[in-house]
């Protein structure tokens, strides 16, 4: 680097006057020879920037060769005029045409002439406001949601003014150098920092068992101990296992026909088929990653939970994406960078894609969100809804717990705390603490759509916009109608009642990079005061060796957008990234057999669990780029084993041998997921309305606590923060804090309270009666079938029959009495009853609950 | 500690743990059977449960009582005497502390108490004549003057107080006692909240939430009156015999259904939790049942008159809560009856009548009935106010309340490990900040944990590979000083 053309680079940008003569030479006689040091530094690859503690530019002055550094630069005055006055003076406001961003826009000043004299404090106009109190000025604090200058930050300023304004210039910090010096080579040799291996599938005697390669893998740990595959399942488990996996609810009487008779050999792996081709697919495993993104219809966070109206679009999103099969690669990409795939601001048309694009990077603004009231909306609050992105993506996608770097460096892993923030400078360009989009009606600075939300987009299809148009350009038409008319006195509440149809804009919730972003500085122990080092984007320094460099272009020629995000969507979803098909793989594996490869799925670190079968986790990992990132070629994959269709009995051995079914000798027996419950139970009832996508079904609340939802699938369901649906709640729904990755499970008396005396779900069980009593007719016998094959999609063993037909021969009778007793003697309501009573403690029982 | 989402560092329930309870005896008979095969046979995955769990520590404290007084009591008008507002009632002082005062138009001079102050007690404890029933127990609490917090508005404050944190999300300290010490009552929530019926705190339902935790660590509401639980029964109860008939059937296709798996421990306490919910049915309403209570309990605690009723059944039915062994037992009052603006010397003497008979009620009968000894009290509320007045719009001084005060706030402990009749801590002479014996929120729940046996530093989830803990990440200290 020439340092000549630099350092008059930067007298360049200076304003060249006669007045600033004096400044120029201080700042030449302050600076030079630091700069010479710097680059010195860099060239030797002594620099110890950013090292965990450090961090600050003012801790490694000790020694004599730092003793000509400025005791201040302007990265220790830059954070602190980020923090208190670029609301009002910075990338969107200019109030009288005043940028406090930078030392040239200041020396340049604004209207009332330059911010500051260098070296002449008394005379800088920026110092007499601040002082007296008037910037920032008191009455609009709280609308800014600044706070006022600290006396020793005032003083900081001062002295740097006092100083002549020294400015350094620093070496870009980058990911991508082999000569990182905060990551050891032995760091990245840990397992889950190298690419997948290419693995060889085990020889395995005798090879009956193995159907494809997963079992391979698994009979061979099993043979180590001595064991092997429990014997497959039985047919009318299978089906019931597959269904529920796959769609979350039982099996149709018609697919349970058809499989059940389909005698061919390829009868199962056309059963996965049909289910992975129907729609209730996608609501299944949609919900997964729902779980992963931590989707709520709310911000939260305060006394009222503001709504989020268009969140569901992002519902509906992910749902499509699971039943078109997106291919995974391609799913994280929009999410993480949909708004830098295509220049919607500027498309002639909003095609479908272009607005899943930005549908897509809702994923990115899940987090529960405080910020739209100003009392809540101040810096440290920003970090967090930015640190719970962080985390979400970190554990979710990555399997790292990047949180831990966020105040020091990782106490187990390599992250540097460096790569944290050079992390939270990918997301700079939509994510910029100190300049915010706040999640509420009429914000300050951004007003891209006044009166709509800083953060909806109007950029849905044409289609649908003009629709939109045409319906409210229609009812214009019926009011003008109305109003050229002579009036009468309906006239009034004629118009407003055409009014009412009047549809609010639709619009997006997404997250888009809108330029040039704050300077992202390295916050020490976390800490938003105690800015250190200047830190530009770039990826885990861990993970970089022998990758793809991460490299930052503009999306488009003359993009606004900076292309960070979507340099690090493309970084992320190379085929060989050591992380992002290994976690996915392995949640896919955990929601099929109970626990991942890796027991930890957010946590693939040195503190995570080791994988119980590395080489498995390996070939499936390959195998799933190899496919496309195909998730529903994992499923018929992972599903058409033998490993999965073994049966769920606990054997003595496998008991013994097998503690924890780490070597999956068995299948786990699970019970039934929250939404599963819910959604079973009004299916079987009958009442379940399938109507897929749209705005949330919302719940109520009752004045004693219990939330009720409707009767649509648990997915559509208002999801508030404050009132999760109460028997979703019983059955271990999560809070999103932020997000989810392995749901409990948990066993309470509650539960069973819920499911004998809750008025909806006795309601169901009488439902429930109804269809058997219209299906079955009033022969005992074939009621029972009834019952069964629809609870659980199997004729009842004879003990059972003989069990519920002795039962409800007694409620008969029992009811009977209570009918004649009450004065309303009816053999078909006391019938009625007593299947009703019969049908609900179906649903109570076990073999309704858990899944084989 | 027993969690699922913290594979590598849970503990779950071992055999010798398993034992070790047993030999406590604190365990019910059922349960013994139940878990003498280890709920984790299979898969790994623990089946949470609200097993006792023993503590890290012996700790004389089994049960908290949880006396919430949201809104931010006034601390130099209920127990922090301020002379020096009397010298200088009527002073300008807002200017001094501008960054302090959320609502800065309304601040108004230094303001003096409108409530005379006197000594009580064998100790000698300072307090108000808002709090006359009180005074008499001040030899059994431990006052602690020189408590602050973090941030002047009530949710973060809430949540700061209740959660370790500012923000939603993490579990309340109920959680986290029940978490770490589980359950010694079976037929009864561990983790019971008494609302005020006439309305919800600020924060709602969030300041009994379990956070990251599972939702079984959170508080389930017991209803003043009506059926104490939701669901316990069904708003149509069917006949004894077709009950009779339905858990008959229940019983036998879980059996049935059982028999064919066998070593699925989980299935077990499937059927053992029907059970516990049949038990749990006679016992919540008998919890709350307060009729065969004597006419002078009922006195006691100011029930069967106004403006006691309401609180003092509450503080009754925590009394009858922790005698059944349920381990935390949690208060509220409506709305924000501390949150004094305006109207301080009528507003918080209300909110004083409400409360202060019945709390000096349960202290005296959870005395006499030996129960203090193995529960702990806590009373307190979320910040503090000024020394300053707030006036109303129209600047009438005789309505002036209090702004909120982040620096300074009082609170004090009761019962089992507290060093009765000890104050604690001192503010500067306005009350503006805690200047001696400082305590942070942290500090505050360090100590709390201490008395119910339970290491802060120890208690921990991990939460995506981070150690969570009720006092975070920073250092926090038991206050020694009060302890007995």
């Amino acid at each position: 680097m020439n340092r000549e053309s630099e350092f008059f680079k930067l007298s360049r940008t200076l304003p060249f006057d006669t007045r600033d003569a004096a400044m120029i030479f201080s700042l030449f006689s302050l600076q030079l020879p630091f700069l010479i040091l710097v680059f010195v530094l860099v060239a030797t690859g002594q620099n110890s920037t950013l090292a965990e503690t450090s961090g600050g530019t003012n801790e490694n002055n000790s020694g004599a060769a730092f003793s000509v550094q400025p005791e201040l630069t302007q990265h220790d005055i830059v954070p602190i005029l980020l923090l208190r006055c670029t609301v009002c003076h910075g990338a969107r406001k200019q109030e009288a045409k005043l940028d406090l961003r930078s030392r040239a826009s200041m020396v340049r000043g604004g209207n009332l002439g330059p911010a500051f004299i260098p070296g002449k404090p008394e005379e800088s106009l920026m110092l007499k406001r601040i002082r007296a109190g008037e910037c920032p000025p008191q009455p609009r604090l709280i609308e800014a949601t600044v706070k006022p200058m600290e006396a020793d930050e005032i003083v900081k300023l001062t002295r740097w003014i006092v100083l002549g304004a020294p400015e350094v210039l620093e070496e870009p910090d980058v990911a991508g150098s082999l000569a990182d010096k905060l990551i050891r080579k032995e760091d990245r040799e840990f397992w889950s920092f190298r690419p997948p291996q290419p693995t060889k599938i085990p020889p395995v005697t005798p090879s009956d068992r193995v159907h494809n390669p997963i079992d391979a893998f698994v009979l061979q740990k099993l043979a180590e101990k001595d064991l092997s595959l429990s014997p497959e399942a039985d047919r009318f488990t299978l089906l019931r296992r597959a269904t529920f996996d796959l769609t979350g609810l039982p099996p149709e009487a018609s697919e349970a026909e058809t499989f059940l008779t389909d005698k061919s050999p390829d009868a199962y792996v056309r059963l996965i088929d049909r289910l992975l081709s129907s729609p209730r697919y996608g609501e299944r495993w949609g919900r997964h990653w729902l779980d992963v993104a931590g989707y709520a219809d709310c911000e939260g966070r305060r006394e009222q939970h503001l709504p989020r109206p268009f969140a569901w679009r992002y519902r509906d999103y992910v749902i499509r994406s699971f039943n078109d099969d997106k291919p995974y690669d391609r799913f994280l990409l929009e999410q993480l960078a949909g708004d830098e795939l295509a220049d919607s601001e500027h498309a002639t048309e909003i095609t479908q894609q272009i607005e899943d694009n930005l549908v897509a990077t809702a994923f990115l603004r899940m987090s529960p969100d405080p910020t739209w009231a100003n009392l809540t909306g101040f810096v440290p609050d920003r970090l967090e809804v930015m640190a719970d992105a962080i985390d979400v993506l970190g554990s979710g996608v990555m399997g790292l717990t990047f949180k831990c770097a966020r105040c020091h460096n990782h106490k187990f892993d390599p992250i540097p705390q460096r790569d944290y923030f050079r992390l939270l400078a990918v997301f700079k360009g939509a994510y910029d603490e100190h300049d915010w989009l706040k999640p509420e009606l009429n914000g300050f600075g951004g007003a891209l759509s006044a009166g709509l939300g800083e953060r909806y987009l109007p950029y849905v299809t044409t289609v649908e916009r003009q629709r939109w148009q045409k319906h409210n350009a229609g009812i214009q038409q019926e009011v003008d109608l109305l109003k050229a008319a002579p009036q009468t006195t309906h006239t009034e509440k004629q118009i407003k009642e055409i009014e009412a149809r009047r549809q609010p804009e639709p619009r997006i919730m997404a997250l888009w990079d809108r330029g040039e972003s704050s300077q992202t500085y390295l916050y020490r122990r976390g800490n938003y005061l105690t800015a250190g080092l200047p830190v530009q984007p770039g990826v885990p320094g861990v993970l970089t060796e022998g990758q793809t460099p991460f490299e930052i272009k503009p999306p488009w020629p003359d993009a606004k957008s900076t292309g960070r995000r979507l340099a690090f969507a493309r970084w992320l979803t190379q085929p060989n990234q050591p992380l992002t098909a290994r976690v996915m793989v392995n949640r896919i594996w955990n929601h099929h057999f109970g626990h991942g490869l890796v027991r930890s799925s957010g946590n693939f670190g040195k503190m995570g669990d080791k994988p119980t079968h590395p080489e498995l986790l390996d070939w499936l990992a390959r195998e799933f780029v190899g496919q496309g990132w195909s998730i529903k070629s994992m499923h018929r994959l992972m599903m058409t084993s033998n490993t999965y269709r073994q049966a769920s009995t606990v054997a003595p051995r496998g008991e013994q041998l097998d503690t924890g079914n780490r070597l999956l000798s068995r299948m786990p027996l699970r019970r039934m997921e929250a939404e599963e419950l819910r959604d079973s139970l009004l299916w079987i009832a009958g009442q379940l309305d399938e109507t897929r996508f749209g705005p949330a079904e919302p719940v109520k609340t009752r004045p004693d606590g219990l939330v009720l939802a409707g009767k649509r699938r648990s997915v559509y369901v208002q999801q508030l923060r404050k009132q999760p649906a109460s028997l979703l709640e019983s059955f271990d729904l999560p809070a999103m804090n932020p997000n989810c990755l392995q749901r409990s499970e948990s066993l309470v008396a509650p539960q069973a309270l819920h499911l004998l005396n809750d008025t909806a779900v006795r309601e169901m069980a009488a439902r429930f009666a109804d269809r058997v009593l219209r299906a079955a007719g009033d022969q005992p016998t074939r009621q029972v079938h009834y019952i069964y094959w629809t609870a659980v999609s199997r004729p009842p063993s004879a003990e059972e029959q003989e069990a519920c037909l002795q039962i409800l021969t007694g409620l008969t009778e029992q009811w009977t009495k209570q009918l004649i007793v009450s004065g309303k003697p009816s053999n078909l309501e006391a019938t009625r009853k007593a299947l009703t009573t019969v049908c609900h403690t179906v649903m109570n029982s076990a073999v309704f609950l858990y899944i084989d | 500690m027993r969690i699922e989402t913290m594979p590598t560092n849970f503990h779950p329930v071992t055999r010798r743990s398993f034992f070790k309870h047993m030999g406590t005896g604190i365990q019910g008979a059922a349960l013994i059977h139940l878990f003498g095969q280890n709920l984790l046979a299979d898969e790994n995955r623990a089946v949470l449960s609200l097993l006792p769990q023993p503590p890290h520590a012996p700790a004389k404290a089994k049960s908290v009582i949880h006396l919430f007084m949201n809104g931010g009591p006034s601390q130099m008008d209920l127990f922090d005497p301020k002379p020096a507002l009397d010298m200088h009632h009527g002073e300008p002082y807002s200017n001094k502390i501008a960054g302090e005062i959320e609502n800065i138009k309304d601040a108004g001079a230094l303001m003096r108490s409108p409530f005379k102050f006197a000594q009580h007690g064998q100790c000698g404890m300072w307090v108000s004549d808002a709090l006359p029933h009180l005074t008499r127990q001040v030899d059994d609490i431990a006052l602690v003057r020189s408590l602050y917090t973090t941030n002047i508005t009530h949710e973060p404050a809430v949540y700061l107080i209740q959660t370790g944190r500012m923000i939603t999300g993490h579990p309340t300290f109920g959680s986290w006692v029940v978490y770490g010490l589980g359950s010694d009552c079976e037929n009864l929530p561990a983790y019971v909240v008494l609302d005020d019926p006439l309305g919800l705190p600020v924060n709602g339902v969030e300041n009994w939430q379990a956070g990251f935790l599972p939702p079984l660590y959170q508080g389930t509401r017991f209803r003043s009156s009506g059926s104490p639980v939701l669901n316990l029964r069904p708003e149509l109860q069917d006949p004894p015999e077709i009950v009779q008939m339905q858990r008959a059937l229940l019983n036998r296709l879980d059996h049935l259904h059982k028999r064919q798996r066998p070593s699925q421990s989980k299935l077990d306490a499937r059927i053992a939790s029907y059970e516990l919910a049949a038990r749990m049915q006679v016992s919540a309403t008998d919890a709350l049942d307060i009729s065969r209570e004597s006419p002078q309990t009922l006195e006691m605690y100011g029930i069967g008159r106004d403006p006691t009723d309401s609180y003092g059944r509450r503080c009754l039915f925590a009394r009858r809560l922790v005698e059944r062994g349920v381990r935390f037992v949690q208060l509220y009052i409506n709305g924000q009856i501390w949150d004094n603006h305006t109207g301080l010397a009528k507003d918080m003497k209300a909110a004083c009548d409400r409360t202060d008979l019945p709390i000096a009620g349960l202290l005296k009968d959870l005395k006499q009935r030996g129960l203090l000894d193995e529960t702990l009290v806590i009373w307190g509320g979320e910040f503090g106010r000024l020394p300053i007045a707030q006036l109303p719009a129209d600047k009438d001084e005789k309505k002036a309340g209090r702004d909120h005060n982040k620096n300074a706030f009082c609170s004090w402990l009761a019962g089992g490990g507290v060093k009765g009749g000890t104050t604690y801590g001192a503010t500067d002479e306005l009350g503006l900040a805690a200047v001696e014996n400082r305590v942070s929120v942290p500090d505050w729940h360090a100590t709390l944990l201490h008395l119910m046996g339970l290491q802060h530093d120890e208690l921990y989830v991990d939460e995506h590979g981070l150690k969570e803990k009720l006092t975070g990440v920073n250092e926090a200290r038991i206050v020694k000083e009060i302890l007995a």
